[in-house]
């Protein structure tokens, strides 16, 4: 009987920690294709309709941009806090925040004044809405070592409420209250054309201008995590945070400023819903709090293993599997679908992990039995 | 066992091995650390799968797929490293895993076991409270519970793994008493130590491994010289004490006055400990484990802040629970656990080099850190302090134990500091990396460091240390002279019997 | 009559509605006291929910067989996602946090359920069948215990005796023990020839399906019907989770607090919104304040316990989240 057994790597070749993601990649669309068909879909039709509607045509790679723009601050702002295994999953909240600072700030300084700094004064308020969203698990987790899990995800529910509350059930600046029919049937308050972020369209696709801000904070972190001391802390941090303190970092203070950076990236996104895409603090059921950039973003940083430019590639890979599944979205193609696509890709790149740092074998062996457990000992729960 | 091989990554661990033991037999597996001992044991008792070769017991061939396949062909085994779990009484410890037909309740009886286990205690001379919670008691009774679980099993060969390693010598002379009452009803008992006298002391015969390979079984009585050769491969000075030909200069560098540390279950770990390690001189604190080693320690380093107590560098007290400060004040420390506290073990050799130095000038300016001159700092280590690597893009975890100790010990000399604290600096290295270590400890204190050097390890300390002390219950119960003090005198200290 | 009285009201719902996480902070209970972290709990009990409905819809019989029927393959559905878990946790030492949080998306409101949901067509159907109020020995209307305790749904009452029973299982009996080694510390579980893998497996195995039919609380009984997304559970899972630590590993202390949120996210709402309270400013009567009381709490409860007795680390399994790998040298 064949008996495998699983060794530590000596050496973890460079190449594998290409290959691995893309095989992982490759598996899962098997996987998928077995799901699919099971459920009485015909894969390869379905693939190809996806891939159409993802990349093919400059209309699709317009669409998938403006997909993949949210998904890119978030898988940064997962990948920069998950690097110091701090797992802040509350990017959801944070995002939130950052629309609500950001619409406020584009709100509050109305459209007389130029584009640029409506643009500047809208990232800020953006970045420090979600950054100190952030700060909250961060501070509770630095201070209390309170479980930043729990509390980060907590906080995204409450972040979910405060946004429906500032437009649903409340005087806020952020809701139109101007006329009779908008008291009765709440909005908010759009932006002005001259507030709309601008675009860039070298040929006929449309790129959005938080898609190339994202890409400017990708290598801004990239920078940060290759180059600085700061950058250094967090790798022997994420690595062990005994090995830090025995070199006298100053933990407490990195877990701050990773949450604060990681909200401020979140936050930003946030921003640039509404100043790229909404034009106003989208509260509906429907808008942001329907899409789930904030957990997919956690898939886009663990599929880019937290480096920043594989998260951008990344980024626009899923951005291009959510804008088909909202295009193809029907009988024959059910919602959930891609988040079942995206699950899988993350489970196989998860399995993968273990060919880069282990080595798999197997060997002959002669075996008397199988394996003989008690099955007593196999026993459930009561 | 016969031509047992195991192979680990990088690592050919036992090489054909060759053991046989009779019933009724005290039989000792002797060779230096690394020589494959503790693997051999391991195979032995269905925790590892050898590559090859076969286990006969008592005629018959067995195969272990499993550690309860062990367990019920009757072999008992005492770690080195306890099995046991800490919040559990003894005797939930003793039951854990009974899968035997006779005792397989769905419930849990406590009261018969703990009767048992007091039984069993009481005719072995080595009675635990059944009730007690492991981590309440104290590392010798931990053994006891250990050998307990054994003889719980009915197990007819019993293996320990150095089991002296944590015992005082009055302690280890009343095991020996034990392991022969036990031989003498029946049992094997297979002793495994790299002690020549401990293994005189108690074997009837003795197999010696050397480099993963069985070189020959003998009798007990073979003279310690012929043992030792066997074991080293050469012939050897059995002299282990080297005097240092440095006088040590008369001005204290390190002053720990009044120190007491909380440890991690409450309680205070060290209590109002003093001393004081001048310039070049290399201080051992002996003691068994878990008798506040690592808090004192950590105290000292930083990396935990005492409840009371000064500490002084260089006349200049120390600002407590701040690693960075003792740092500064040029504090060095070897911590007990290299891999998860002295290095960060998934980051390359080059980032491990300047771990403790990145804030400094020579390698970052500003934010920014200046890789060009971390790697040649890392080349400059590992050739200077032998560390064997392919490059110092590596991961510090792909070391071996010997090599990750070279970088540690390179690593923190390379700070020029003033006290050195090295705790169980050998423990799991193979003797030529342990002569390599004692030698850079002692190059240290020639250059005028001060050494704290806190080793479980009796023999270590007397071939090292300048001046002993013994720690005992958190608290310093002896200070004694290497030249004149006996290993008696030292051992009852140990045991906290004397104040 | 005090039963239909105001305190006895918000007590009744925070049984129901505390339910749901009961099942699932046990599971979890089961899964974590074997050394498994699974943050995938409201995937599973998405995924329960979902195929509880599904099962009530279609399977043929009488109706209280395929209620039954409609437990069990919740149950088994939530199990089928924990293996998932544990294969890649277990088998694979895949990082149990980023597993767990794979699992909450692939099985979550936008992933599987969605897909089973929309794909079986259960969305906004009427239930064929649900799990009503059982008048326990005629003694729901004895005062104030009889509308809370004795005029629940069968679920209840399971809920219950599976408490009693997952907290004999672990301190009285010897599987109880040995799972207690195993998360405690797995070496010395092994050196005793305890499997470890085979334990984690069947705990986590475990838990999963006691996640589902916490899910299968809601589309059976509490909501009876499945709806897109993630509403329909609406991060109890997540509660369940904490809810585990603020119980310090323990089934009756899981029952307590599961009915203290149960009242939070059900009761007390409701209480106040009907009863325009003059003395509460508005803000604090809002729905959305109210939606958030229970998420508020958890963090406030977290921060109380982690600062106080959990310096200590009471109960929590040693191993919790550390992969065990036996030849690694």
């Amino acid at each position: 009987m064949p008996m495998i057994s699983i060794e530590r790597r000596l050496a973890q070749p460079r190449w594998l920690s290409v290959a691995v993601p893309i095989a992982s990649v490759g598996v899962s669309f098997l996987v998928m294709a077995a799901v699919l068909a099971a459920t009485g879909h015909n894969p390869l039709e379905t693939y190809r309709r996806l891939f159409d509607a993802a990349f093919i045509g400059s209309a699709a790679w317009t669409d998938t941009l403006i997909s993949a723009t949210p998904l890119l601050f978030t898988g940064l702002a997962a990948a920069v806090a998950f690097r110091m295994q701090l797992w802040n999953i509350g990017a959801e909240g944070q995002l939130y925040l950052g629309a609500i600072g950001g619409a406020g700030a584009a709100i509050w300084l109305g459209p007389h004044h130029a584009t640029v700094f409506t643009i500047l004064a809208m990232c800020v308020c953006g970045a420090a809405a979600g950054s100190l969203w952030a700060l909250i698990p961060g501070v509770l987790k630095a201070f209390g070592r309170t479980n930043e899990i729990i509390t980060s995800l907590m906080l995204n529910y409450v972040a979910g409420q405060l946004l429906t509350y500032l437009i649903f059930d409340s005087a806020s600046p952020w809701r139109d209250i101007s006329t009779v029919q908008t008291r009765s049937f709440p909005q908010a308050i759009p932006l002005q054309a001259s507030q709309f972020w601008p675009t860039l369209s070298p040929s006929n696709i449309v790129i959005p201008f938080g898609f190339l801000l994202a890409i400017g904070i990708a290598a801004v972190l990239a920078f940060l995590f290759r180059a600085t001391r700061f950058g250094f802390e967090m790798n022997v941090i994420g690595d062990s945070q005994r090995a830090a303190r025995y070199a006298g970092m100053r933990t407490r203070r990195k877990i701050l400023a990773v949450m604060a950076i990681s909200g401020a990236v979140a936050g930003l996104g946030g921003a640039s819903q509404v100043g790229d895409f909404a034009h106003e603090l989208d509260a509906s059921p429907q808008g942001l709090q329907g899409a789930n950039y904030g957990y997919t973003g956690i898939v886009v940083a663990a599929l880019g293993r937290y480096n920043p430019f594989a998260v951008c590639l990344v980024g626009v890979l899923l951005g291009g599997l959510q804008n088909a599944g909202l295009f193809l979205q029907g009988v024959d193609f059910p919602s959930g679908l891609v988040g079942v696509m995206q699950g899988i890709i993350l489970f196989c790149a998860l399995g993968g992990e273990l060919l880069i740092r282990y080595r798999v074998r197997i060997r002959r062996q002669a075996r008397s039995t199988a394996e003989d457990v008690p099955a007593a000992d196999a026993k459930p729960t009561p | 066992m016969r031509a047992i091989t195991k192979r680990f990554p990088g690592v050919l661990a036992n090489d054909s091995v060759d053991f046989e033991a009779a019933v009724g037999e005290v039989h000792a597996l002797l060779g230096e650390n690394g020589a494959g001992k503790s693997t051999l044991s391991n195979i032995l008792t269905g925790l590892y799968r050898p590559d090859e070769g076969e286990i006969w017991l008592y005629g018959e061939q067995a195969r272990f797929h499993s550690p309860s396949d062990a367990i019920d062909a009757g072999i008992g085994m005492v770690h080195q490293h306890f099995r046991l779990v800490p919040p559990f009484t003894v005797a939930e410890n003793v039951l854990l895993g009974e899968h035997r037909p006779e005792a397989r309740r769905f419930m849990v009886r406590p009261r018969q076991i703990e009767r048992h286990v007091a039984e069993l205690g009481e005719r072995y001379g080595i009675a635990v409270e059944p009730r007690a919670r492991i981590w309440q008691l104290s590392v010798g009774e931990q053994q006891r519970v250990e050998i307990l679980k054994a003889l719980y099993r009915e197990a007819r060969i019993l293996i320990l793994d150095e089991p002296t390693a944590v015992l005082t010598p009055q302690e280890s002379e009343a095991l020996f008493v034990t392991l022969r009452a036990m031989a003498a009803e029946g049992r094997t008992v297979i002793f495994i130590s790299h002690k020549l006298n401990e293994v005189k002391a108690v074997a009837d015969r003795v197999t010696v491994l050397r480099g993963g390979r069985s070189i020959a079984t003998v009798d007990a009585n073979a003279t310690s010289r012929e043992l030792a050769g066997l074991m080293v491969g050469r012939e050897v000075e059995l002299a282990i004490r080297k005097q240092r030909a440095v006088p040590h200069r008369p001005d204290v560098a390190l002053e720990v006055q009044g120190l007491s540390v909380r440890g991690d279950r409450g309680g205070d770990a060290v209590k109002d400990v003093s001393l004081g390690v001048r310039n070049g001189e290399i201080v051992g604190v002996a003691g068994v484990a878990g008798n506040g080693q690592r808090e004192l320690a950590e105290a000292i380093t930083g990396m935990r802040p005492p409840v009371g107590g000064t500490i002084l560098v260089g006349g200049h007290r120390l600002r407590t629970g701040d690693p960075r400060a003792a740092i500064a004040a040029g504090v060095a420390h070897v911590p007990e656990d290299r891999l998860g506290t002295g290095v960060a073990p998934t980051r390359s050799i080059a980032e491990n080099t300047v771990l403790k130095s990145y804030r400094g000038s020579g390698v970052s300016s500003g934010p920014l850190l200046r890789w060009r001159a971390i790697r040649e700092q890392a080349v400059e280590l590992v050739r200077r302090y032998a560390v064997s690597t392919p490059g110092t893009h590596l991961r510090a975890r792909d070391l071996s134990g010997g090599n990750l100790q070279k970088l540690v010990l390179g690593r923190e000399f390379s700070g020029k500091p003033k006290v050195l604290i090295a705790a169980s600096p050998t423990r799991g290295l193979d003797v030529g990396a342990i002569e390599t270590v004692h030698g850079y400890l002692r190059q240290a204190a020639s250059e005028g460091v001060a050494v704290l050097l806190l080793s479980e390890d009796l023999d270590e300390i007397l071939a090292l240390a300048d001046r002993i002390v013994v720690i005992y219950e958190g608290r310093l119960t002896g200070d004694f002279d290497p030249g004149t003090a006996t290993v008696e005198e030292i051992g009852l200290a140990m045991a906290g019997g004397e104040r | 009559m005090i039963n239909s009285s105001l305190m006895v009201l918000v007590l009744s719902q925070a049984v129901t509605y505390g339910t749901p996480i009961l099942f699932a902070a046990l599971g979890e209970l089961l899964a974590e006291r074997s050394g498994v972290l699974n943050l995938g709990v409201e995937g599973m009990m998405l995924v329960g929910a979902v195929m509880g409905f599904w099962a009530v819809q279609r399977a043929p019989g009488p109706g209280s067989l395929v209620l039954v029927l409609a437990v069990l393959t919740a149950a088994f559905a939530g199990a089928l996602m924990g293996l998932i878990h544990a294969f890649l946790v277990v088998t694979l030492r895949a990082s149990q946090i980023v597993s767990g949080l794979a699992l909450t998306i692939f099985a979550g409101g936008l992933g599987l359920s969605s897909y089973l949901g929309n794909d079986l067509g259960l969305a906004d159907v009427p239930p064929k069948y649900q799990l009503g109020q059982i008048n326990v020995f005629g003694l729901k209307n004895v005062s104030v215990v009889g509308p809370i305790l004795f005029n629940q749904s069968a679920l209840v009452y399971a809920s219950w005796a599976l408490t009693i029973a997952v907290a004999l299982y672990l301190s009285r009996t010897r599987f109880g023990l040995n799972v207690r080694a195993v998360g405690e510390s797995p070496g010395a579980a092994d050196a005793m020839g305890i499997n470890i893998a085979v334990y984690r497996y069947a705990h986590v195995l475990g838990g999963g399906a006691l996640a589902g039919v916490g899910g299968a609380c809601f589309s059976l009984s509490i909501t009876p019907g499945w709806t897109a997304g993630d509403s329909l559970v609406g991060g109890a899972g997540w509660i369940a989770i904490a809810l585990v630590i603020f119980s310090f590993w323990r089934a009756e202390l899981c029952l307590v607090g599961a009915y203290l949120f149960g009242a939070l996210s059900g009761g007390l709402p409701a209480a106040i919104q009907a009863h325009n309270y003059k003395a509460i400013p508005t803000f604090f009567k809002t729905p959305e304040f109210l939606n958030a009381l229970p998420y508020l709490t958890t963090v406030i409860v977290l921060v109380i316990i982690a600062s106080g007795w959990a310096k200590r680390r009471l109960g929590a399994p040693a191993a919790l989240g550390i992969p065990y790998v036996r030849e690694e040298r």
